[in-house]
This record gives C-alpha cells, structure tokens and sequence, in this order.
C-alpha cells in the first residue's frame, strides 16, 4: 500500500463514518447557530455595526466549531483502538497526518459553507462581488486551523482533560490565523480594494505552509510508541 | 561525550553562576536605583526597566533552551533534556510573567493605563499562555515517555509560531492605533546602559542557576521514583517467595 493510498483511504473512511452517522457536521452546524444566536442577542446591532463586528462573530463561532470537528477526528478512533491499528500502519505517519487533515479540512469548509448564508440572511450582508475572495480567505484559514489542529487532535486525544486541553493549546497558537481571516474577511464585507488587505491572505498562505510542513513533521512523533 | 555527561558537569559550576548573579545583580541595582541620573523624559520611573528589560530578555532565551531542548529531545530520547526542559518552561512562565507585571507597572505612569494590546505586550501575553499550556500539558499525561515526547512537540511548534505571532499582531496594531505609545526614538544613553547591562547578565546568570538546581532536583526526582519502583518489586517478590 502506498502512502497515496493511506491518505486516500483514510479520507474514505472518514467520509463514510460521517454520512452513516451525520455526527460531527450536524453537531457543528447546529452548534455554530448557537454562537450565532447568542452573539445576536448579545451584541444589539444596527446595520452599520454589523459590518464592523461580523467577520469577528463568523471567525468566533468558525473557529468553536473547527475544534468541536477536531477534537472528534480522533476521538472516534479510540473506539475498538482504532488508534492502535493507525498506529501500526506500515507506511509513513505523515501519510494518516495529511489523510486526517483532508478530512478536517473538507468538514469544516463544508460546514463554513453552510454557515455563510445564515450570516447573510441574519445580518443582512451584501457580498455578491466579494464571494469568490470570501471563499479565498475561507479556504487558506481553513486550511491553517486544520493543519495545526490535526496536530493537536492527535496529540490531547490520550490525555486526561482533553476536550479542555485542545482549545487551550490550540487556540494562542492559530492567533495569526484569526487575526488574518478576521482582517481579510472584513476587508472582503466591506469591499475594500485588494490591496489593502492582501497582506493577510499572503500571512495566511505562509501560515499554512508553515505548520503543515511543521505539523507533518511532528505528527511522526506524536504516533509513535 | 554526551549530553548527560556534559550536563553534570556543568552542573559542577553551578555555584559560579549563583555567586555571579548575585554580584551582578547588587552592582546593576545599585547603579540603576542610586548611581544613574533619572531620565530626561521619563523621570524616575525608567528604573523599572532595570528589571523589565532583563526580565523579558531572560525569558526569550528560556523559551530558545526550551525549544532546542525539545529538539535534542526527540532526537536523542534522553530523559535528562526532558528534565531539562520541564524546569526551563517553569522558569519562563515565571519570568514571562514577571516581565508582563513589571511592564504594566511601567506602563501606568508613563502610557497612563495599565494594559494596551501593543505588539510586544500580546506577543508576551501569547508566549504565557503557550508556556502555561506546555505546564498544564504535561501534568494532564499519565506515561512519562509520553509527557516528555508531546511537551516537546508543543514547545517546538509553540516556537515556530512565535514570530509570526509577533508579525501579525505588530500588522494589526498599525492597523488600528498607529504609533500613538510607541517606544521608538527613545534611544538609550550610556548612563543607563552600564546598570542595564550588569542586571541582564546578572539576571541570566540567576536563571541559569535556577535552571541547573531544579534540573538536578527534577533527575534526582525521577531516579527516586524508579529506585522506589523497583524496591516495591523486589519487596513483592521477596514476600511471594516466603
């Protein structure tokens, strides 16, 4: 078996779970509406403000629901030691580290998707123009939060306190992730020209790069026992 | 040789490095609270920076130990470097948060409010919380292997992360308040220097001492457990034989 196989095989796996069970993109969409919804009521928002706060709350409730996605990627492996049998695949760790990020990122981007029309119905957004640089900006943030969030699955998923441990660990290292996204898409909403906010679609490209480059290097380390 | 070795030698000089930060720590408080002139533009309360400067410094260098720390960690498995890097993160954190207090001390005469999301002052408040998460990290992991091998993942990841930390937020501030507090311009005069210079190498010295006792205490720690351990074998073994 080659180490394309395992990725694509994993990615199968992963997808067939999902569509029996409809367990984690259910759980995040409906989980994300919550954000939404409390984040309305919190927040008593004219027009004007809106523009102002929305692309924080969508990167906010983005981003709860990505680690709620996570920390499920691998937790569900614990399950009849589903690890252990990832563990003894001969191929290269690296193989089942992009496999799962595949995955990830497939689940979360589906679920942004989903999401995004929510945001313009309920804030009564414009984005015509801008969407194919929203879906830009969604897709290098997703793959940076899925990138360095697989990593950290992996890694708290034997550890006592995880489902605390991974947002307290992941969320101080994607930083650069939700400040770029948060900047980019607001710049996007208000239909800013390019140039003003490129600068953090170029972070966000080099963040993904950066950590799964990183990510699947040390992904090695976490499998191994 | 390897690491271990040249660790406990090391280790050997300890006292040198206690007795040194001690001297250098009286000479650069005594030239920076009585023997240097107040500032010209922030009068007296320059001088917390006597302690601030070598304080944030000290703790950039903890965090570098840690990260090749954890590098050597993976690459070689020797628990000694684990214990290592245990006591390393520690004393960042402390360090960490030490620069973090005395800076807001600094910052409410001379900026007029205690907290602004400046880059430094996120930056540093992101590399606390990292070095708590490394902390809580290992206490959370039942296998010592384990605990050694995924705190090293976090602290090198962690380091990686840290500039670009640092870039993005510095972008994102010049986004939304430019320039208004910034430090820049203020150039250091030689009067300042010299008590600057005695307190950061004074209070380098000081963390590498505290760094090689609470290593050895960490080692001589984990050779008493597993001495323990094998006792309490041996002590079950011998009472099934009778």
């Amino acid at each position: 078996m080659t180490s394309l196989n395992v990725i694509r095989w994993i990615v199968w796996k992963d997808f067939v779970t999902e569509l029996r069970s409809r367990e984690t993109i259910s759980s995040m969409v409906f989980f994300a509406l919550i954000v939404i919804l409390i984040f309305s009521f919190s927040f008593s928002m004219d027009h004007q403000a809106a523009r102002e706060v929305i692309a924080g709350i969508m990167w906010v409730a983005f981003a709860f629901t990505g680690i709620i996605g996570l920390g499920k990627s691998f937790s569900t492996e614990l399950q009849n030691d589903c690890l252990e049998a990832l563990q003894m695949v001969p191929e290269a760790k690296g193989a089942i580290y992009l496999g799962k990020v595949t995955a990830n990122f497939a689940f979360m981007f589906v679920v942004e998707i989903l999401l995004f029309p929510m945001f313009v119905i309920l804030f009564n957004l414009e984005v015509v123009e801008e969407i194919s640089l929203l879906l830009l900006v969604f897709f290098l943030a997703t793959v940076g939060l899925s990138a360095i969030g697989t990593l950290f699955s992996a890694l708290t998923v034997q550890i006592r306190a995880r489902e605390v441990m991974l947002p307290i660990l992941l969320l101080p290292l994607v930083l650069p992730v939700m400040i770029a996204a948060v900047e980019a898409t607001k710049g996007a909403l208000n239909g800013d020209p390019l140039a003003m906010y490129e600068q953090w679609l170029e972070l966000l490209a080099v963040y993904d790069v950066v950590f799964t480059v990183v990510s699947f290097w040390m992904f090695e380390f976490v499998m191994d026992s | 040789m390897t690491i271990h070795r040249v660790i406990r030698k090391v280790q050997r000089f300890e006292g040198w490095f206690g007795g040194g930060a001690l001297l250098c720590l009286i000479a650069g408080l005594y030239l920076g609270l009585i023997g240097s002139p107040p500032d010209y533009y922030q009068g007296e309360v320059v001088r917390i920076m006597y302690i601030h400067v070598p304080l944030a410094h000290t703790s950039l260098l903890g965090y570098t130990i840690l990260a090749a720390g954890s590098l050597w960690y993976l690459w070689k498995r020797d628990p000694i470097v684990d214990n290592m890097c245990q006591a390393v993160a520690a004393l960042s954190a402390v360090f960490t948060a030490l620069a973090l207090g005395t800076g807001m001390i600094w910052g409410k005469p001379t900026w007029d409010t205690w907290w602004t999301w400046d880059a430094r002052l996120t930056s540093f408040t992101v590399l606390l919380l990292i070095l708590i998460g490394y902390l809580m990290l290992r206490t959370f992991v039942d296998d010592p292997e384990k605990e050694a091998r995924y705190g090293a993942i976090l602290a090198i990841v962690g380091f990686v992360d840290l500039p670009i930390i640092h870039f993005s937020v510095e972008w994102w501030r010049t986004l939304h308040q430019p320039q208004s507090i910034s430090m820049r311009g203020v150039s250091i005069s030689s009067g300042l220097l010299v008590p600057l210079l005695f307190m950061s190498v004074g209070m380098s010295l000081l963390f590498s001492y505290m760094l090689m006792v609470r290593t050895q205490l960490l080692y001589l720690d984990r050779l008493l457990h597993a001495k323990k351990g094998r006792l309490l074998s041996q002590f079950h073994l011998s009472k099934s034989d009778s």
